[in-house]
């Protein structure tokens, strides 16, 4: 019996998950395959992807990663004509291979990406990038240009989707043979932030770990130099991606966003895979430094027990006092989302609304993260897949009450007009300033997320005179 | 040797055609660059797709219609946050976007079913909303789904509904500009004269070619307002689907952009007999010429006179400011097209500015025929430029300030070019009078920009000191 007057027969908390239950989208949260594909592509060194499609395909994409890094990014299009559709465009593939390679002589990687209407067409890629090699043979002997064949038609998944096929395609072009062990990890961090892969890289280095992060996207935050150099682009190199079927082990963090890679390194060169929740939060940041050190056999350094006490020092500050029993949507990456969602209990949030997903519900359904929320959660939480943002407005048009919405740009409309305090997260965020910069993951993530969320919450209570005078003394 | 072929062109000499150095004493008709023609495919072209030409820049912009794209959800996904063009209703225009999310089923057994759910799916979520647009896209195109006749049904089943067609898939054409003419041609055959409008004055005008970037149609229409003149339909910023229906029954067609909408103003012309008026709306000389010769024709001369010197008065003085201080500045300018020949010859003569190169996206030959008569000799007139000839062509004319696009402009941003938002400004409106004012005003604090300088220094260079840079207060 309890002694502080609550009761102790509760009604047990409902945890669902159902679908989009409209054929269309309102506000869709995800882009299409072709553009995640894209995404993958530009994290590797001396790599222009070609887009196989209509020209909006490559220039829309370009531009949303313009307005997410603030940093422009190449990327080509076989400009897709009429003419193609009735007579099949292979032959723009292969000019548009012979002029990237003969204008740009430091290129090593193409990556050739189909869209919806080239699939609907049925050009043959793999066929054609067989023609293409013998032409860059002739052409340039002394160089090696990898094509890597990705089949991303948009009416299927999502870009979320679309960036997993990419990095698994690259890997199946570049990383073809088993040679002498290397000793390093490989590391698929998902599609994630140049903030989050320097804070692995620094966590690595604590450990003494020799790590390869695929896609090394650190240089998408790329300085103004006196010398004008442009330095955005990827940092995985051909040799790094070569080099994966000689590594110790794979670490997946993110399920849906380059597991599947670490999984064809296992089958065709026996890299054990490890696949871990994705590292948001502080049990999700234990359990992957956990994994990290029985896979390499490296001990956790003092230096992440201090980071990790720090962070928990600044969250103690917050939780109870300020987040307790608000309730929060999510939506974005179904790796983000539920990530979030474990965090979020952490730190006594209620995560209450989630929203992911394309059509991969499937999927989505046998995820561990979802049975771990509904054994766990104890209050009423809606998941729902297949999702579009029009599912979070109808909520809140109907009267659902939320203290904090949590999600990407795109959904920025559905927070201004409710009134509801907005933490920008996950991909893209151009309405706010340098969030590409700021970690999300590990200790350190959470620690600055959840001061974002605090602060974001503090300026709301300000601005609509709801007991800001808390804060005169805190 | 007036077309040029770049150094980074010369494995694609056809290029030469398309760049043009106007030298003097030449008859430029001799030397017009070749436009409106396909773009190699990899040469990292700016260009975006008909489909884009229509529904992100002419039919996205009205502010009361659902979009509904018939296509997999990038389509949505890409044209949505992308654009800067208000509305006095809240925006509902940029708020939403529709997909009818298709999937590879539908490839295989047609999408009709799921556009005719969609659409009514969407009429039901907002009730307010009786208009829609419905747009093909590259696989429902290819696919052939009969989208005027799932339009039909739906307006059988819902009265109190129009719905207007549009087929112009991303493939169709060589850029946006073929999704321009589609969304015109198809306006005026099927909904201009199927609706009347009240009259409220003896002058009516519609106002064509100008889609509110930053409120630019609104500004306008205050001068509309002080003359007395009812403008039945604006092309289509801040406008309304039904005022477009009743653009018959205006006396004159004011066209801004007739690269965009020229088209549906020459059918006004031949179908009703209502004359074209082509004005350039921005800068002070021809914003004054434009509203001269709209009063001459409804013979209100005096009420023109009044508003150009009440106008001037109050902007005059701080154009000037801003024209002392920018004389000599060297300018290039790489947008869609039109806006070349609006800008060239308007920032020299009221602010003293030098454009130095220029590249359209998508402009037809008479564009060009039309900026080469207005620009500079010794300035460079490109079509449809592409990634390596920019860095060229800055290394030739060393611009102080380029007017593009956002990623172009982070780009730029490393070789300590400033940029201003060409498509969508900066900090606009930049039409009439007060809008010349705030573009002199954004380019000048981007040339004045201390970042720019402080971005050439050295810090390990002794010989060099960090400059303070000054400037004056506007």
């Amino acid at each position: 019996m309890s002694n502080c007057g609550c009761t102790t027969e509760q009604k047990p908390a409902e945890v669902s998950v159902s679908g989009r239950d409209r054929d269309g989208i309102i506000n869709p949260m995800y882009d299409c395959q072709p553009a995640g594909a894209q995404y993958a592509g530009i994290g590797i060194k001396d790599c222009i992807p070609l887009v196989h499609g209509g020209q909006g395909c490559t220039m829309f994409v370009r531009l949303l990663f313009a307005q997410h890094f603030k940093e422009n990014f190449d990327v080509a299009s076989t400009s897709l004509h009429e003419d193609s559709a009735v007579f099949g465009g292979a032959g723009r593939v292969e000019e548009g291979v012979l002029v990237l390679a003969r204008r740009y002589p430091e290129l090593r990687v193409i990556p050739i990406i189909t869209t919806c209407s080239t699939e609907v067409i049925g050009d043959d890629i793999e066929g054609t990038i067989r023609i293409i090699k013998k032409a860059l043979k002739a052409e340039f002997p002394e160089r090696e240009i990898y094509l890597a064949p990705v089949h991303t038609p948009s009416f299927k998944g999502s870009h979320v989707t679309g960036y997993d096929e990419c990095v698994k395609s690259v890997f199946q072009t570049i990383a073809t043979k088993k040679t002498k062990p290397t000793g390093k990890l490989n590391v698929f961090p998902g599609w994630v932030n140049p903030g989050d892969v320097v804070l692995l890289k620094d966590y690595f280095k604590a450990m003494g770990v020799d790590a390869t992060i695929f896609m090394d996207t650190e240089n998408f935050d790329s300085p103004m130099l006196p010398s004008k150099a442009i330095e955005t682009q990827g940092n995985t190199t051909v040799e790094d991606i070569a080099d994966s079927a000689n590594a110790i082990g794979s670490l997946a963090l993110a399920r849906y966003e380059g597991a599947s890679t670490a999984k064809y390194l296992n089958e065709s060169f026996e890299v054990p895979d490890y696949l871990v929740n994705t590292p948001y939060g502080i049990k999700n940041t234990d359990d992957m430094l956990r994994k990290i050190s029985e896979v390499t056999g490296k001990e956790i350094p003092e230096s992440l027990v201090r980071e990790r006490g720090i962070a928990l020092d600044a969250l103690a500050d917050l939780a109870h006092m300020f987040f307790a029993n608000k309730k929060v949507a999510i939506f974005g990456h179904p790796d983000l989302v539920l990530g979030l969602a474990q965090f979020c209990m952490e730190i006594e949030l209620e995560p209450c609304l989630l929203l992911i997903g394309d059509d991969q519900g499937r999927k989505y359904k046998k995820d561990p993260r979802i049975e771990e929320l509904k054994n766990t959660a104890h209050f009423d939480m809606e998941i729902i897949h297949n999702a579009d943002l029009w599912e979070l407005e109808k909520r809140i048009n109907a009267g659902l009450k939320l203290d904090l919405i949590m999600g990407h740009s795109k959904g920025r409309y559905v927070a201004i007009e409710a009134n509801i305090p907005m933490v920008r997260v996950g991909f893209p965020t151009f309405d706010r300033a340098g969030l590409y910069r700021k970690p999300t993951i590990g200790y350190k993530g959470a620690m600055e997320l959840a001061e974002t969320i605090a602060n974001t919450l503090f300026a709301h209570m300000e601005y609509t005179r709801n007991k800001e005078w808390i804060l005169n003394t805190w | 040797m007036p077309m040029v072929l770049l150094e980074c062109d010369k494995d694609i000499p056809e290029r030469q055609k398309h760049i043009y150095l106007k030298a003097p004493d030449e008859d430029t008709r001799d030397f017009l660059p070749i436009a409106n023609a396909a773009t190699i495919p990899g040469t990292l072209s700016e260009r975006g797709c008909a489909f884009c030409g229509a529904k992100l820049v002419i039919g996205g912009v009205l502010k009361d219609t659902i979009q509904m794209i018939h296509g997999p959800l990038g389509c949505a996904y890409d044209t949505w946050h992308t654009k800067r063009y208000p509305t006095d209703n809240g925006h509902f225009n940029m708020k939403y976007v529709w997909s009818t999310d298709m999937k590879e089923s539908h490839v295989v057994f047609g999408g009709e079913k799921r556009l005719e759910k969609s659409m009514h799916e969407a009429f039901d979520e907002m009730p307010d909303i009786k208009r829609m647009i419905v747009y093909t896209t590259c696989p429902t195109a290819l696919i052939g789904d009969d989208i005027k006749a799932v339009a039909k049904q739906v307006m059988k089943d819902r009265p109190d509904v129009d719905v207007f067609t549009v087929e112009c898939p991303g493939f169709s054409g060589v850029s946006q500009s073929k999704g321009h003419h589609v969304l015109n041609i198809g306006w005026i055959n099927e909904k201009v004269d199927t609706l009347q409008k009240e009259i409220t004055s003896d002058y009516t005008i519609n106002f064509i070619g100008d889609f509110n970037i930053q409120g630019d149609s609104q500004l306008l229409q205050t001068y509309w307002d002080k003359l007395g003149i009812q403008v039945i339909a604006h092309f289509t910023g801040n406008g309304t689907y039904d005022d477009l229906r009743c653009m018959h029954q205006a006396q004159l067609n004011v066209v801004n952009c007739a690269r965009s909408s020229g088209y549906i103003a020459n059918e006004l012309k031949k179908r009703y007999g209502i004359p074209r008026l082509d004005i350039d709306s921005w800068g002070f000389n021809y914003m004054a010429e434009g509203i001269r010769k709209i009063c001459a024709f409804f013979g209100i001369e005096e009420r023109g006179e009044a508003l150009i010197a009440e106008e001037e008065a109050k902007w005059k003085p701080k154009l000037d400011w801003y024209k002392e201080r920018l004389q000599g500045t060297k300018m290039a300018i790489w947008t869609g097209g039109p806006r070349l020949w609006h800008w060239t010859k308007s920032v020299e003569d009221d602010l003293g500015v030098q454009v130095v190169a220029m590249s359209s996206k998508f402009g037809h030959e008479e564009d060009f025929e039309k900026v080469i008569a207005r620009g500079r000799e010794g300035t460079y007139y490109i079509d449809d430029g592409n990634e390596l000839e920019f860095f060229e062509i800055i290394e030739l004319v060393k611009p102080d300030v380029i007017f593009t696009g956002p990623r172009v402009g982070e780009l730029i941003k490393k070789l300590h070019i400033p940029y201003v938002n060409g498509h969508a400004y900066h900090n606009g409106p930049y039409m009439g009078f007060e809008g010349f004012v705030n573009l002199a005003r954004d380019m000048y604090n981007a040339v004045y920009n201390p970042l720019r300088h402080l971005a050439a220094v050295d810090i390990r260079d002794k010989s060099q000191t960090t400059p303070i840079i000054t400037r004056g207060a506007a």
